[in-house]
């Protein structure tokens, strides 16, 4: 079956706008602007249960719908600070197969009837970046972009926005304050980007993920019936599995959700490709909780639902790959440290909390650590479970987590000194007194 | 400075955006790629043109890790040792790259061409170990085939000294 | 008002407000905070006020509330928990903030911040009233599992500028001198820098955090990461007593608490010890400029007058109080005229005892004069001035805000403040001058118009309400004469907009200042206001009237009990055979007043040598406002007491005793012997202030949002109003039943060519009282001029350059500032910058000669 999304691995030249052109490239822009109302381009999206790609998986045409008509500036931002370790996929769509994401953006800009697109690129994307504006200057030249678009009265411009290296960026409402100029930190939500005063300059914006983008313009050119046969009923559609680590052959795979582990690690990436087996596997960057691959795990479809019963999630599908030969303490170590480096310092749990478990955790590295520093990282991490503004903080605990709960014998094998009999003489329970005083007054 | 220099650049940048605010980052590009680095003065020029306090701009150079806030070699080279990179030897890779050039993490050599540092996840985990060098990807490395880039860099900068 | 559930009890409270106010002034819970302030809009960044929160579940079909088994409303609680201060009440909102759950979320965000903390409490400025400190105490999991070698060490003495000091050990990252600096006054000096836990406040402004407001930050910084340059390390805050008292300075009224406490500076005595703001919603809420809490040290000044003085052969010599009334009580009695200047920090019961003393010894109203005499229309401001009960606060949308040939941050600091939050919440501004200022930034309409012609201006506005049909007539005495003046008036059409916006708006403030006009010319801008507010209904009504920018504290109080600017001109021209010049240098600072040489006998009150006591003949040792009682009157008429705070500096008396007594000497009249009584003497012959005894004017009332009572979250332990909110008197049209004076005005423009210098006011000048605080010194520009770029080419001067500018036979030197914001034919000439008297109205300048090059030029 033909590609959808990596397209380039059919047509290599697929990255000019001709060829593009040619291989019924904009039919779906197209058919949009001059067969549909911008209501029924949403209802088809809507229709072809399309799920955001960027991680939380949520309708891409409710998503759509919930911008209001009668405003008078309304924007789409496509998220393209893909940040994720173990994700590299919108850069390939970005970098071989470019007009398919402005495609698929013009045409969410046209349901939406918005005014202006900016593509937010991390800044590391700099000369894909910069070739994608070159393509977005060849369509404006076409007409499909700018004044009039196609001889109608809709007129919508598009731009690139470069980052400058902040994972937090990928987070929608960071990225909005991002392009205004502003620190990449999260906004307070309500208003959501959806709403008048919670989008980008304060204007109702859709944000898509690439990936979910890149897929608008086959449905809307093959319809949603035929989307929806592709993949699983609650997840359909194609997906673009990034796949790294100790596999044989790293890249990326596009595979239907709902295809099995086993079809993607073994028949695509090739296995380990050393006599050495699988081990863990980290299945939505380094945010997700790791698991390990066992047999059984190896035959389960690959869809939201079922990463979430295998108690990880499927989130960007960017598999990191372990074989056995890996140090799990090393490997939560490594993450933790990235989400220190990347926390934007707004909340205080995980300010704080994402500084505190890399120290704990450069302890238990150095052979400094003691059993009750097991306990206090559990205890770090619950701490700031749930506690701040945006979900990475949320992230942030789980290599911590997940690689206590399956592999606590490494951890356990780091811990040089030896368990104290009892825990150390604690200082007296002052908070206890000062409850006994507080209560009356309190209550 | 920027503004004569720079001046279409920094006119189409504008253009871009309902908002001057918005043009600090781009605009800080354009300054880094003038000054080498974030200089004072880069951000004194950036604050008058997007009239804002110098303050912010500095705030966002900051806050960024693609601004660099020191002076930089005239290679600035960015090995990626994130998790994924360092399932394939990243680490290692970036250790022998420092050892190589006899410098630390960080630092940059005597002759002031390559400044050295790892830095977080690049997306281009299946093509690992990885580098950007001034912002441009290079890829599947070893450092038989980065011994050979580094000497070709070296030319490259003599070249355009002598030019 | 809705209805809201917290643990379990229904409270009714305003719609629309925030959950963390409402929930302490309402319910008595105070949900702990760092980051949140009432002042700021909320950002949900410190996590510490997270409780459990739902809805209440209502009938689809009835909207009633379900109710559950024991008959409490059923709620629906979210997954999560919540923040508390990101969320406005609506009706059936339900919070829990006292479940193991919310106890332990607290607990776990102090053990957060306190792991990053240097826990220096003692030598802390801030322990004692710190909110990090309080609610480690009430919330604090008591024990913490972190290592305490793993604790970071940061910089802990870091100069954010000469005034405001950075400890980055103990900043907890809560943003909110930042929200302040930016959002509130304007000023995007501070910003965090790096990210994650290397998170840190930076400035990189010139001068370094350039902010007139800067030390609010300290205030409302919750931890002691800020400190300012003039308390740190100055007391601890038990040791200090707080004295509530009112700003010196401006006309705004701020009321401010002097903290003090015995001290060696003072050999032992009491002294100041810092100037905080102190809570008063009608007046300042919570703010103070940094004139305001810096500019105090000249209550203690070395150089502070503190015997009696009179001249003998020529100089002034020591004498003593008695010799001194001897002299005074004899020239006064056979004087064949009288006069008084009386200056802006003279408080009303100076003002009376001064009125009584010059009228028993045959002096008139005509010989009460004001200093500085910039502005009239006291009459104006009787009839229109802004209602009783207005406030900024409630400014917002539907509000028009007109600024009037004034620059008003510099002016009036916190009425711009205060007028700009108004303008965040949605209302209008419209400015009007000479030249571009601050609030144009924030401006709807910039108009600018010729200096000299501001009434022109105002007619304008007045000609297309008018022509445009948008005025009520009504209450309007004379309004016939004005339509048919306003027939030869050409209406310039840029005002049209900003015409229709005044006359269609719900309220409309009038600030009127008076820069570029004369003071003839001022009494008719005054007038021309009151046109526009009369014609368009916007008098009378809260939130709506004239406030005019007076130059002083209590300008107001002076106007009201009979002072006059017009009377000061007049003693300038003619000078008396006997002069009193009460607590103001006119000598050292107006060119005009040069003349009062010629006066026979001059006494001079003060508390400083000045030019001014220079041709005195007695000079009698003035107090300054932290020695005494008082009571001012500010801008917005709102009559405030202070209080004694600081030990007596040397043989100094108020104002107040020293006219009393020598009036007592002269017609036997009974000397008061308190401020009180004799304010109880104004109350009975003054109507407007017959209810301003000091019983009133210490009224309080419980403030909203409360940042100053007993909670354990918002520091600085001065904000509580203890010594009275003030009561404002009210203006003529407040009466529905009074007409209005409506009276036509024109604008005469000066024949005279050449550059016409234009006086301007800036906030730090080198006024006599607040050039002694020190520590301001290096925000006090050097004596300047500011040149358009077009003058500056003709003259050949650049930037830098040093010139002398003569006026009307003086002379100033000056250094030049090229600035693209003066129109062309201008020079802007800020007031009380050298020790020089400069011009106080606009004039024409003669030569200009250049006197030194600018260093740059030379190559140098």
């Amino acid at each position: 079956m033909a590609y959808i999304l990596l397209r380039d691995l059919d047509i290599p030249d697929i990255g000019k706008l001709d060829v593009y052109t040619t291989n019924g490239g904009w039919e779906g822009f197209k058919k949009a602007v001059t067969q549909h109302t911008p209501e029924e381009v949403i209802n088809i999206v809507i229709d072809s249960n399309l799920r955001g790609r960027g991680g939380a998986g949520f309708s891409a045409g409710r998503k759509w719908s919930f911008i209001p008509k009668n405003e008078p500036v309304k924007y789409v931002v496509v998220n393209a600070d893909e940040s994720e370790p173990g994700t590299f996929k919108d850069r390939q769509i970005m970098e071989k197969n470019p007009y398919q994401l402005i495609e698929g953006a013009m045409i969410c800009a046209y349901a939406i009837q918005a005014t202006a697109v900016y593509i937010y690129c991390r800044g590391e994307f700099w000369d894909l970046a910069h070739n994608l504006e070159a393509c977005i200057a060849e369509a404006r030249e076409q007409n499909l972009i700018g004044q009039n678009i196609l001889g109608g009265n809709w007129s919508c411009d598009m731009f690139v926005h470069l980052g400058a290296g902040a994972y937090i960026c990928g987070e929608e409402s960071a990225l909005l304050n991002s392009l205004q100029g502003f620190l990449g930190q999260p906004r307070v939500r309500p208003p959501f980007p959806a709403q008048k005063g919670g989008g980008l300059y304060y204007e109702p914006t859709v944000v898509n993920n690439v990936e979910t983008l890149a897929n608008v313009p086959w449905i809307l050119v093959n319809g949603a019936a035929e989307y929806k046969k592709i993949g699983t009923p609650e997840s359909p559609g194609p997906k673009i599995f990034s796949v790294s680590g100790h596999v044989a052959r790293p890249g990326n795979y596009e595979v239907p959700l709902g295809t099995t582990f086993r079809e993607l690690l073994f028949d695509k990436a090739g296995g380990t490709g050393t006599n050495k087996a699988f081990k863990a596997l980290l299945p939505s960057g380094a945010s997700g909780p790791v698991i390990p691959v066992t047999e059984q795990m190896l035959d389960t479809p690959m869809t939201y639902e079922a990463l979430g019963k295998l108690g990880s999630t499927l989130g960007s599908a960017s598999f990191i790959l372990m074989d056995e030969s890996t140090d799990m303490v090393w490997a939560a170590y490594k993450m933790i440290k990235f989400f220190k480096h990347e926390s934007c310092g707004k909340c205080t749990p995980c300010r704080e909390g994402t500084h505190w478990l890399a120290k704990l955790m450069e302890h238990v590295i150095h052979g400094e650590a003691t059993m009750l520093d097991l306990e206090k990282l559990e205890n770090v991490a619950k701490q700031m479970n749930g506690k701040s503004l945006c979900a990475l903080n949320d992230f942030a605990i789980n290599p911590i987590l997940a690689t206590l709960k399956h592999f606590r014998s490494e951890y356990v094998a780091y811990i040089k000194t030896p368990a104290p009999a009892a825990k150390p003489k604690q200082p007296a329970p002052v908070k206890k007194q000062l409850e006994e005083v507080a209560e009356p007054a309190g209550d | 400075m920027l503004a004569e220099k720079y001046a279409e650049r920094i006119q189409k940048i504008f253009s871009k955006y309902p908002d001057k605010r918005s043009a600090v980052m781009p605009l800080l590009y354009v300054a880094q790629e003038e000054f080498g680095w974030v200089s004072p003065e880069a951000i004194e020029e950036v604050a008058v043109l997007c009239e804002i306090d110098p303050t912010q701009v500095k705030s966002i150079a900051g806050f960024y890790t693609m601004y660099s806030e020191k002076p930089k070699g005239k290679y600035w080279l960015q090995v990626c040792t994130d998790f994924p990179c360092a399932l394939r030897g990243a680490d290692q890779f970036h250790q022998a790259l420092l050892d190589h050039l006899g410098i630390e993490e960080g630092g940059t050599t005597e002759d002031g061409l390559f400044t050295v540092e790892h830095v977080m996840c690049l997306a281009a985990c299946d093509k690992a170990p990885m580098l950007q060098c001034n912002f441009h990807y290079v890829e599947n490395l070893d450092m038989d085939k980065m011994k050979a880039l580094l000497d070709q860099w070296r030319a490259d900068a003599k070249d355009s000294a002598a030019d | 008002m809705v209805t809201i559930y917290i643990d379990g009890v229904g409270y009714e409270v305003p719609a629309g407000t925030n959950l963390v106010d409402v929930a302490k002034f309402y319910a008595d819970n105070d949900i702990p905070v760092f980051c949140y302030h009432p002042k700021m809009a909320p950002v949900g960044m410190c996590r510490m006020c997270l409780v459990e929160m739902g809805s209440v579940e209502k009938d689809k079909e009835s909207g009633t509330v379900l109710l559950d088994e024991q008959g409490s409303p059923k709620i629906r609680w979210m997954p999560k928990m919540q923040t508390a201060c990101t969320q406005t009440v609506y009706d059936g909102l339900a919070i829990r903030t006292n479940t193991q759950q919310v106890t332990e979320a607290r607990e776990d965000i102090v053990e957060f911040l306190l792991t990053s903390h240097p826990l220096d409490c003692p030598i802390c400025d801030k322990g004692g009233e710190c909110p990090l400190q309080n609610l480690t105490m009430r919330h604090g999991p008591g024990v913490s599992v972190f290592y305490f070698e793993d604790k970071m060490h940061l910089a802990k003495h870091v100069p954010l500028g000469e005034l405001i000091y950075l400890d980055r050990e103990r900043c907890i990252q809560c943003a909110r001198c930042i929200r302040f600096s930016d959002e509130l006054a304007g000023d995007d000096v501070l910003a965090f820098h790096e990210r994650g836990r290397a998170l840190q406040i930076v400035t990189v402004s010139d001068p370094p955090f350039d902010s007139k407001f800067s030390g609010n930050t300290t205030d409302i910084c919750p931890v002691g990461a800020l400190t300012t340059a003039d308390f740190r390390f100055g007391a601890r805050p038990w040791e200090l007593k707080e004295v509530p008292s009112i700003d010196p300075y401006g006309p705004e009224g701020a009321n401010i608490s002097l903290s003090t406490r015995l001290d060696r500076d003072s050999g032992g005595g009491i002294i100041i010890k810092r100037v905080m703001p102190r809570q008063n919603e009608h007046v300042n809420e919570i703010w103070i400029s940094d004139k305001t809490r810096f500019g105090h040290h000249h209550t203690r000044h070395i150089d502070r007058l503190v015997t009696p003085l009179h001249r003998e052969k020529n100089t002034l010599i020591e004498t003593t109080w008695d010799k001194a009334f001897k002299q005074i009580i004899d020239k006064l009695k056979g004087a064949t005229s009288v006069g008084a200047i009386a200056g802006p920090g003279l408080s009303n019961e100076d003002l009376w005892e001064l009125r009584q003393l010059v009228l028993a010894v045959g002096g008139s109203e005509k010989s009460l004069g004001i200093w500085p005499a910039t502005m009239s229309g006291g009459e104006v401001v009787k009839q229109v001035g802004i209602a009783k009960g207005s406030n900024f606060n409630t400014m917002g949308k539907g509000t028009v805000i007109v600024l009037v040939a004034t620059d008003l941050e510099e002016e009036a600091p916190i009425w711009w403040l205060r007028a700009k939050a108004a303008r965040d919440r949605g209302a209008t501004v419209v400015v009007l001058n000479g030249r571009p200022t601050k609030m144009d930034r924030y401006a709807k309409f910039s108009l600018r118009h010729e200096y000299g012609d501001a009434v022109g201006a105002i007619n304008s506005l007045t000609a297309h309400i008018v022509n445009g049909n948008h005025h009520k007539a009504d209450r309007a005495e004379g309004f016939a004469e004005l339509q048919k003046a306003l027939k030869k008036v050409k209406a310039d059409d840029r005002y049209a907009a900003a015409a229709e916006a005044i006359a269609g708006a719900d309220n409309v403030v009038v600030f009127c200042g008076a820069e570029g006009v004369t003071l003839a010319q001022h009494a008719e801008l005054m007038q021309a206001c009151a046109n526009v507010l009369i014609l368009t209904g916007h008098v009378g009504r809260t939130n709506n009237g004239l406030i005019p920018v007076w130059p002083g504290a209590n300008t107001q109080g002076a106007i009201d009990l009979g002072y006059t600017a017009e009377a000061t001109a007049e003693l300038l021209q003619n000078p008396p055979a006997v002069l009193i010049v009460a607590g103001c240098n006119p000598v050292g600072e107006d060119i005009a007043a040069a003349n009062l040489r010629n006066a026979d006998f001059v006494i001079v009150t003060s508390q400083f040598d000045t030019a001014t006591t220079a041709i005195a003949d007695v000079v009698l040792p003035q107090q300054s406002f932290a020695e005494r009682e008082g009571t001012f009157t500010s801008g917005e008429r709102r009559v405030q007491r202070f209080y004694a705070a600081q030990g007596v500096i040397g043989e100094s008396f108020p104002d107040w005793k020293i006219f009393a007594q020598v009036r007592h000497a002269i017609d036997k009249s009974t000397a008061k012997v308190s401020a009180g009584a004799v304010m109880a003497e104004i109350t009975k012959s003054v109507a407007a202030y017959s209810a301003m005894g000091y019983k009133n004017l210490a009224q309080v009332e419980r403030q909203f949002p409360d940042v100053g009572g007993t909670d354990q979250y918002y520091g600085g332990t001065a904000y509580q109003n203890t010594g009275g909110i003030g009561v404002q008197w009210p203006v003529s049209a407040e009466n529905a039943e009074a007409k209005l004076n409506v009276v036509p005005v024109s604008s005469e423009k000066s024949k005279a060519k050449g550059l016409l210098v234009v006086p301007t006011t800036l906030l730090y000048d080198r006024g006599m009282l607040f050039v002694r605080s020190e520590i301001m010194s290096l925000r006090i520009p050097p004596a300047h001029a500011n040149f358009s770029p077009a003058d500056a080419q003709k003259l050949k001067l650049q930037d830098g350059d040093m010139v002398e500018i003569n006026l009307e036979g003086a002379s100033l030197t000056v250094q030049i500032i090229v600035n693209e914001t003066i129109p062309a034919g201008v020079i802007t000439l800020p007031k009380c910058l050298s020790d020089q008297p400069g011009p106080f109205a606009p004039m024409v300048a003669g030569s200009i000669e250049k006197v030194a090059q600018a260093l740059a030029a030379t190559g140098d």
